[in-house]
């Protein structure tokens, strides 16, 4: 390899590195907006749409789970509160669950929607589904639990998927909602502490 | 491989499409093939993925092919297939977020697909723009093709629906969703490919070859 080889290298690399590196740039200026758009657009619409009969959604507070990073808030009908949406995490089969959970007044579950997961395509993605999901609906803090057999009166698991049933059942929206219950109805509405799980 | 008297573009599409089908025939790139495929739209939207890649990979280079020092060909060579990958899967999650989430984590996963490597290496690197536009346009959409149709099979056999729309109201086959059954699959279709392409080249062996 001679000198000339070296500086041929080099310069090979340099150009490369430039060019990719100035076209990336310019992708993300371009995509970055949109996606930031995107995800507060997806955030809003996913708020109202767990409540929906609510006309103002505020942020309450702050809480973790499996040491992630999550929000609740108090949903508003005029003046009146109607009830709660928080954010939770499960610990699936080869993902976090991430989640979100309306309650009303009475720490009744109202809704629960997937908010972004990676479980076994097919199977543990079939949380997402309709009739997973709306099993959720009027069920109290003692009724959060799977069974492998038919039930109404508790939580269903998938067949194939009971691990990422599981998690978000028994993991993701139990604990919010007795993390709720703890928070605000036994230490007063609208407690904004910070608290961990 | 190719020489420009006598070079078709038709028969370099075909030939990718067909006679070098990355996953019937050359059996690269298998893990995606099955990975991703257990729903239609799924494997649709990474064929189209892996398309573009290819076509733009094989144009890069090929533009670049007198500038490539030799010792650096494969390091230059990944870097401009990480580069359009990252741009694809940017692009991608700005404009339909709602399959990124889905097909996301497997755009990133390009990078390493050996069949776009080969490609460049094999062909791009010795010809001009337009052949290497046309092998890869070829190459991608034999890539697409297979997918589409593992993906079709799996996700009717697996699902008894199509793109998300329940069609068979029969119990389905769990086993074709799971990783085994994409074995099963790709198994299968592969054989059938194969033994749909030698009936053909036999009736046709006059006239192609």
């Amino acid at each position: 390899m001679t000198g000339k080889d070296i500086i041929k290298i080099t310069l090979n690399l340099v150009v490369v590195y430039l060019i990719g590196g100035l076209i990336l740039a310019v992708v993300y200026a371009k995509t970055s907006p949109i996606m930031f758009q995107n995800n507060k657009i997806a955030k809003e619409k996913a708020l109202k749409e767990l409540m929906p009969e609510a006309d103002k959604i505020e942020k309450a507070g702050d809480w973790t789970i499996h040491e992630k990073h999550a929000e609740y808030f108090i949903a508003k009908k005029g003046d009146e509160t109607i009830g709660y949406i928080i954010q939770s995490f499960g610990k699936g089969y080869s993902s976090y669950i991430d989640t979100l959970i309306s309650v009303d007044k009475d720490f009744k579950v109202k809704k629960m929607n997937i908010l972004h997961h990676a479980e076994t395509p097919g199977l543990g993605d079939e949380i997402e589904a309709d009739s997973f999901k709306n099993q959720f609906k009027d069920k109290d803090l003692e009724h959060l639990k799977v069974l492998k057999t038919e039930t109404t009166e508790f939580v269903q698991a998938i067949s194939g998927a009971t691990i990422s049933s599981r998690a978000v059942t028994e993991d993701a929206v139990k604990n919010s909602v007795s993390f709720l219950i703890k928070t605000i109805k036994e230490g007063g509405a609208g407690n904004v502490e910070h608290k961990h799980i | 491989m190719s020489n420009t008297s006598t070079f078709s573009y038709r028969e370099q599409i075909l030939n990718g499409i067909i006679k070098e089908n990355t996953i019937f025939r050359l059996a690269l790139s298998l893990c995606p093939s099955i990975a991703v495929t257990n729903n239609l739209k799924n494997g649709v939207i990474m064929g189209v993925a892996v398309l573009f890649v290819q076509v733009m990979v094989n144009i890069t280079i090929s533009l670049m092919r007198n500038f490539i020092h030799p010792k650096v060909r494969l390091p230059i060579f990944m870097l401009v297939i990480s580069g359009w990958v990252t741009v694809t899967d940017m692009t991608l999650a700005a404009a339909v977020p709602d399959v990124y989430g889905k097909v996301g984590l497997y755009i990133q996963l390009i990078v390493a697909f050996a069949s776009i490597l080969a490609r460049a290496e094999a062909f791009a690197s010795k010809n001009s723009f337009m052949p290497s536009m046309a092998d890869g346009l070829g190459s991608g959409l034999g890539f697409l093709f297979a997918l589409t149709v593992i993906s079709l099979f799996r996700e009717l056999l697996g699902k008894g629906s199509l793109w998300g729309y329940h069609i068979v109201n029969a119990k389905p086959l769990l086993i074709m969703i799971l990783p085994t059954g994409g074995f099963f699959a790709v198994g299968i279709l592969m054989a059938a490919f194969n033994w749909i392409d030698a009936r053909h080249g036999k009736k046709s062996a006059h006239a192609s070859h």
